[in-house]
Order: C-alpha cells, then sequence, then structure tokens
C-alpha cells in the first residue's frame, strides 16, 4: 500500500515536471541545419557504401575459406568426351564417375605450383599428410588390381582415394586464396 | 507548456505550410518545437543527441505534412514521429556506445542545472532521479507515465514484448523509489 502511494506520488510529479528548460533551437538555425543535412547524408552514404564493400569482400573470402567453396577445378583433356559416354548399370558406373571425379581434381591439383608464394606451416603439414594417405591408397590400389580383388573393395578404395582428394583440394584451395589476399 | 499531444494546428496554416510557404513552416515550427524537443529530451536523454532527433523529427514533420489525415491533432502525429525516432537513436548500437561517451552529460542532468531555482526541490531531486535511469527505462517510464501509452503500445514500439515493458517499468519505479527513501536519500521527501 504504501509502495503504491509512493508509486502515485512519484507519477504525479513525472507529470507535473516542466519542461521549460529543454528549449530547442530557432527557426533559422533549423534551416540552416537542415540544408547542411544533404552534404553530410552523401558523405554518410558514401562512407557506409564503403564499408559495406569491404564487409561484404571479407565475408566472402571468410566463408569461402572456411567451407572450402568448391574450387569448381576445370575438367581434364578428354573428360567431355567421358562424360558424354551412356553410363553402365549399377556399381560400375559409380566406380568411373568417382574415378573421373578424381582424375578432374588431380588435374586442377597439378596446374598449382608445388607450394604457395608464402608457405603456413599448419597448412602445408595437412597437405603433406592428405598427399601422403593418397599415395598409400594408391600402393593399395595397385596391390588389389594386381591380385584381381573384387570390384566392390576396389571401389571403396576408389572412393576413399577421391575423398582425400576432394580434400586436398580444398585445402589447396584455400591455401591459394589466403595467398591471393596477401 | 502545452503537451505535444494537444497542438493543434489551423488548416489554413497547414495548407500553406503544404504549399511550402516559410511564413506558415515557421508558425508550425514555432507551436510544436518547444514540447518536441522536450519529450525527445526527456527520451533521449542529452542535449546534443538530442537535437539531432530533434532535427531529424522537424524535418520528417515538413517533409510528410501532405500526409497527415487530420483524424488526431497534429501533435498526436508529431508525436509519434519524434517517439519513433527517439527509439531509434536509443536501440541503435553505435548510439549505445555514444550515449555512453557521454557520461558528463547523462550524469547531471540539464534541465535541474538550467533552472534548479524555478523547482521545487522534489522536482529537482526528480530530475536527478531520472538522469540515473537506464535510458531504455527512462523512456518507457515516460510513455507509460507521462504520455499515457499503454503496454502493449510501448511494447509494439519497442519490438519486444509486454513483459518486456513491465519489467523496464517496474525497474524504473523501484529505482526511483528508491531514490527517494529517507535513508537513500535524507534531504528530500515525497509530499
Amino acid at each position: 500500500m504504501h509502495t503504491e502511494l509512493e508509486q502515485q506520488q512519484i507519477t504525479r510529479l513525472l507529470r507535473k515536471l516542466p519542461d521549460d528548460a529543454a528549449r530547442p533551437y530557432d527557426w533559422h538555425e533549423f534551416q540552416r541545419r537542415a540544408r547542411a543535412v544533404p552534404a553530410a547524408a552523401v558523405q554518410v552514404a558514401g562512407l557506409r557504401a564503403l564499408a559495406t564493400g569491404i564487409v561484404t569482400t571479407l565475408a566472402v573470402l571468410a566463408t569461402a575459406i572456411r567451407f572450402g567453396a568448391s574450387p569448381h577445378p576445370p575438367q581434364p583433356p578428354g573428360e567431355a568426351v567421358m562424360a558424354d559416354e551412356a553410363p553402365a548399370a549399377g556399381g560400375g558406373d559409380l566406380f568411373r564417375a568417382a574415378e573421373r571425379e578424381d582424375r578432374a581434381a588431380q588435374y586442377w591439383l597439378e596446374r598449382l605450383p608445388r607450394e604457395p608464394a608464402l608457405v603456413q606451416v599448419g597448412t602445408r603439414a595437412a597437405v603433406e599428410t592428405l598427399e601422403d594417405h593418397i599415395a598409400q591408397v594408391d600402393d593399395l590400389l595397385t596391390a588389389e588390381r594386381a591380385g584381381s580383388a573384387p570390384a566392390e573393395r576396389l571401389q571403396l578404395l576408389q572412393q576413399e582415394r577421391a575423398q582425400l582428394v576432394n580434400s586436398l583440394v580444398r585445402v589447396r584451395y584455400a591455401e591459394t586464396l589466403a595467398d591471393a589476399a596477401r | 507548456m502545452t503537451r505535444l499531444v494537444e497542438i493543434t494546428v489551423s488548416d489554413e496554416v497547414r495548407e500553406r505550410a503544404c504549399a511550402g510557404e516559410e511564413g506558415a513552416r515557421q508558425l508550425i515550427y514555432a507551436a510544436v518545437a518547444p514540447a518536441t524537443f522536450a519529450l525527445i529530451r526527456r527520451l533521449v536523454g542529452s542535449r546534443s543527441a538530442s537535437e539531432d532527433v530533434f532535427q531529424d523529427t522537424m524535418m520528417i514533420l515538413f517533409e510528410r505534412l501532405t500526409e497527415f489525415r487530420r483524424e488526431a491533432p497534429l501533435g498526436a502525429w508529431l508525436r509519434q514521429i519524434a517517439i519513433s525516432r527517439s527509439l531509434m537513436y536509443l536501440r541503435s548500437p553505435w548510439r549505445r556506445v555514444l550515449l555512453c561517451l557521454e557520461t558528463d552529460e547523462r550524469d547531471t542532468p540539464a534541465p535541474a542545472r538550467a533552472t534548479t531555482a524555478a523547482l521545487a526541490p522534489e522536482a529537482i531531486d526528480l530530475e536527478r532521479a531520472l538522469a540515473t535511469l537506464a535510458p531504455t527505462a527512462r523512456a518507457v517510464l515516460w510513455m507509460y507515465e507521462v504520455e499515457g501509452y499503454s503496454h502493449a503500445e510501448i511494447a509494439a514500439s519497442f519490438g519486444r514484448s509486454v513483459s518486456f515493458s513491465k519489467s523496464q517499468l517496474a525497474r524504473a519505479h523501484q529505482k526511483l523509489r528508491a531514490w527517494f527513501e529517507p535513508q537513500g536519500r535524507p534531504t528530500c521527501t515525497l509530499s
């Protein structure tokens, strides 16, 4: 009750507060400021556009690096002909598709310089690890092919190789983007 | 001072102002500017920021005067613009940073500084107490208690929930009551 009474008194006082002290500037000052606004607005708009451009560029670059935007490696020679071939049934088709992707990625990788202009230790270690794994899978594939392994086994190995190559492409692509941004 | 919501302007003056006549615009400015600025000052706090918001509000008034439909007094329509621009200012993250930097102005309420001699002691204390409130809480308090907005209307203005408005008001009241408590402020009691 006491609190409610106090609240009512505060409300009453708030409504009675005089506003005379807060006088605005006169009409001439208002007009002067109104004329000054367009020039300032143009300046602000220019700065905003510049800032937006910078932020957008950085965001695109960061997204590309973070999520490894697809580098879309160019098709190797003769790939277009292969793509037009009629698809074989079932697993054979998947196997050939994996091989094609693998070759396209390999072609893109081979066109890159062996190392970027500025070597980042962490990235280089990742590249080397991936290259080692790919080499191991390649050895295994060669051995399995020589030993007439079943098609499913070869397909699994080829898929694994394709995944590793894909990861390598992404790391190398991020490396080239970072290199270009420097 | 007449409350902004009660200010009316004759149709003839308004039409002349819509036609771009400077004399008519000056008349409207003289009629509405003091109450508009006082309201913005209450909501925004600092003098320099209030002047920016006021300038913005008055420019919108003259730009959109042709859109005024005479469903309510001109002051009521202008009050909506002033409150909307003030809240936009308070919500802006960049302005919030500026507001924090302008601590000197926020700590000492200008009205109390300017007219201390003319005000009753409890009014001086209330001015000081208002200046200690966070800008959002002060705006909610003023809109609810003085301007007569409902919690739903305040919530809609802020783009928040009704409970946001209620909690801000409760917090503002709590802080004002604490200011007037004898142990907190021994020099002042409510009459």
